[in-house]
């Protein structure tokens, strides 16, 4: 909008019908219809405005129309840097560079009254106003300063007496702005302070909005990133509200409907009283809702969930109003504490049959023992023996061996070891409880050999040839060039353990010879007794 | 008190090694010894026709529950009580209760046991 320069005849006098001619007081009219037009326009314009910029251009551009002033402006109630000038906010009927060269507006005696909000300044020639020129260096208005001598401010406040800045108004000749000029601005210049202040609110609101929308996301985020669920439940109508992601941990699909009911139903009926004492515990005393559970998925899948949460809103009898937590879906955890728990068990079961595998050793060394020498002896070698086939196990996780391993652990280190030779296709998997039993008898058949039989000797030796036949193992342990061999008058541990018990655990036969050549010893066990 | 004289006892023990020792304390309580067996279908050919009094019975066979066991005992009336290195908590529900020994036990702990199941039997 240019500036316009109202047509001064109106202006003369503040009451238009004061003893004008007709056709004065037709134009005085339409001056008057003019203004009113303008003032409308204006402040449907102002109270439109969504920013401060557009407000405060709106007005002072409009009130230069209704005013006829030459320039307005608007300047802001916030003091510069430098502690005492205005900033200027908005010009109209100049460009900005006028004041671009020149001091800002101070609170000098002539300006106070519109920031300190005391009243509105109206004078015909401000350059006499006693007010004007009061301030030192410059004792009246810089060099370069727009021509001012009619001069009108007041002040925007808002009703809580907050200045927000100042109206200004100038026309470089005097006498231009009237009471009714007055008036009719400083109606604007509330409204102005109102749609600042509402502008304000709503960005307030806007900026509270936008950072709840924030924290929202991040709670979000962290609920999503963490896997969790959240739930509230309305203690009175039992409306219940789930996340997507807990909706998801009861198998539901977040279009899907997901009621109070429909929780409780989807609860594993074992849990279910558990889950609820917890919930109604939480209502009733205000105790922590932590409780884990399982929950059969409409799929019929079985999972298991932990829900936290907590009493929120008291009503008035002391109870709970709301209920409202996190839900989290622990099934792995779950499954690696049974895990845990099993593999626990089934150490403490091993260790327990080792015990009475050792007691067993124990009390039949002690039967066959002339001597506690002997017995110590053959007791110790017994234990490390079978020690070397859990040594061997546990290199392999418990998974298994193979036959030829067993018979290594077992001769090492023993005299004549390189003297047993071995003949066979393939090697032969055993489970851990064969490999122990298989261990134990080859102990004692090499421990036999070399107290004995042909490792007592120099020049005598062991052959082992095994075959695999129809699902059927077929080992030989052929011993010669030993002494002469004699059957024992009564069968010792060795001779039971691999004849019985062998034969039993395994499900097969073993069977000694004692040829007059060497032990032999022959055993045809299953694969299925023997095999991972 | 009971004697366990010439008390026909099956034993069910896939460990050659704790199977012998428990024939050895069974010998020296006086008990005949029916089986061992240590795999789950000769346990249960000899408890469903086996001439037994009373059945000492492994509770893991090879990795596979000695339950169907104990069941035919049950329903042939035959007391038993269950070996285990689990203990108690290695039972099956429906045998919660029964007779354990907790592995290792000595034999006056076999001998207890077996008086316990023969007096039911009484």
């Amino acid at each position: 909008m240019a500036g316009v320069l109202a047509d001064s005849e109106a202006r003369d006098s503040d009451a238009p019908d004061a003893g004008l001619s007709p056709a004065a007081l037709e134009r005085a009219l339409a001056e008057e219809i003019r203004r009113s037009d303008t003032l409308a326009r204006v402040t449907e314009a102002v109270a439109s405005s969504t920013d401060i910029d557009t407000c405060v251009q709106v007005v002072i551009d409009g009130a230069r129309e209704i005013s006829g002033a030459a320039f307005g402006a608007f300047f802001y109630n916030q003091l510069e840097p430098d502690g005492e000038s205005y900033a200027l906010y908005r010009l109209s009927g100049a460009a900005p560079e006028a004041f671009a060269d020149f001091p800002r507006v101070r609170k000098t005696a002539l300006f106070a009254p519109t920031f300190e909000n005391t009243g509105v300044v109206r004078s015909d020639d401000i350059t006499q106003d006693p007010r004007y020129g009061l301030n030192a260096p410059r004792e009246g208005m810089p060099e370069g300063h727009l021509p001012v001598r009619s001069y009108l401010a007041l002040p925007v406040a808002t009703r809580r007496g907050e200045v927000l800045g100042g109206l200004f108004f100038g026309h470089p000749l005097p006498g231009r702005f009237t009471a009714r000029d007055e008036t009719l601005l400083v109606g604007l210049g509330g409204q102005v302070a109102a749609t600042i202040e509402s502008i304000r609110l709503t960005a307030g609101a806007m900026a509270e909005l936008t950072e709840r929308r924030r924290a929202e996301e991040r709670l979000k985020f962290a609920l999503d990133a963490g896997g969790m669920g959240s739930w509230d439940l309305d203690v009175a109508t039992h409306a219940y509200e789930a996340s997507d992601l807990c909706k998801r941990n009861y198998g539901r699909a977040p279009e899907e409907p997901f009621t109070f009911a429909d929780l409780i139903a989807t609860l594993h009926p074992d849990d279910r009283p558990r889950v609820l004492a917890a919930i109604d515990s939480a209502i009733r005393d205000g105790a922590d809702y932590d409780v884990e559970y399982r929950v059969v998925l409409p799929s019929g899948e079985l999972r298991w969930l932990h829900a936290r949460g907590r009493a929120a809103q008291t009503a008035d009898d002391g109870g709970a109003r709301r209920l409202a937590g996190v839900s989290l879906d622990i099934t792995d955890r779950k499954r690696a504490d049974e895990r845990q728990k099993l593999l626990v068990n089934e150490l403490n079961h091993r260790v327990k049959n080792s015990l009475a595998t050792v007691q067993s050793i124990a009390a039949q060394t002690l039967r066959s023992s002339a001597s506690p020498e002997f017995f110590r002896e053959a007791f110790e070698t017994r234990l490390i023996a079978l020690s070397q086939t859990h040594d061997l196990l546990t290199r392999e996780s418990w998974a298994g061996a193979s036959l030829r391993e067993v018979f290594d652990v077992e001769l090492r280190a023993m005299a004549g070891e390189d003297r047993v030779t071995f003949a066979y296709e393939a090697d032969v998997r055993l489970n851990p409880k064969a490999a122990v039993a298989l261990g134990m008898g080859i102990h004692e058949l090499a421990t036999n050999a070399v107290k004995y039989g042909a490792l007592s000797v120099p020049g005598g030796g062991v052959d082992v040839t095994w075959t695999v036949e129809e699902d059927i193992l077929r080992m030989v342990w052929a011993e010669r060039g030993g002494p002469p061999v004699t059957p024992p008058a009564r069968r010792g541990f060795g001779a039971r353990l691999l004849e019985r018990g062998l034969a039993a655990e395994l499900s097969g036969g073993v069977e000694l010879n004692y040829d007059a050549e060497g032990l032999v010893c022959q055993m045809a066990l299953p694969l299925r007794a023997l095999e991972p | 008190m009971k004697t366990l004289s010439s008390l026909k006892v099956l034993v069910v023990e896939d460990e050659a090694l704790v199977s012998m020792l428990v024939e050895d304390m069974l010998t020296d309580l006086g008990c005949a010894i029916v089986g061992p067996a240590a795999e789950i279908e000769e346990a249960l050919r000899l408890a469903g026709s086996a001439d037994i009094d009373a059945a000492l019975l492994d509770v893991n066979l090879g990795g596979r529950p000695i339950f169907p066991v104990a069941d035919a005992l049950k329903a042939r009336g035959v007391p038993f009580a269950f070996a285990s290195g689990y203990g108690e908590a290695g039972l099956s529900d429906e045998h919660r209760g029964a007779a354990v020994l907790q592995k290792p036990f000595r034999e006056a702990d076999l001998r207890r046991v077996l008086e316990g199941l023969v007096g039911e039997t009484a």
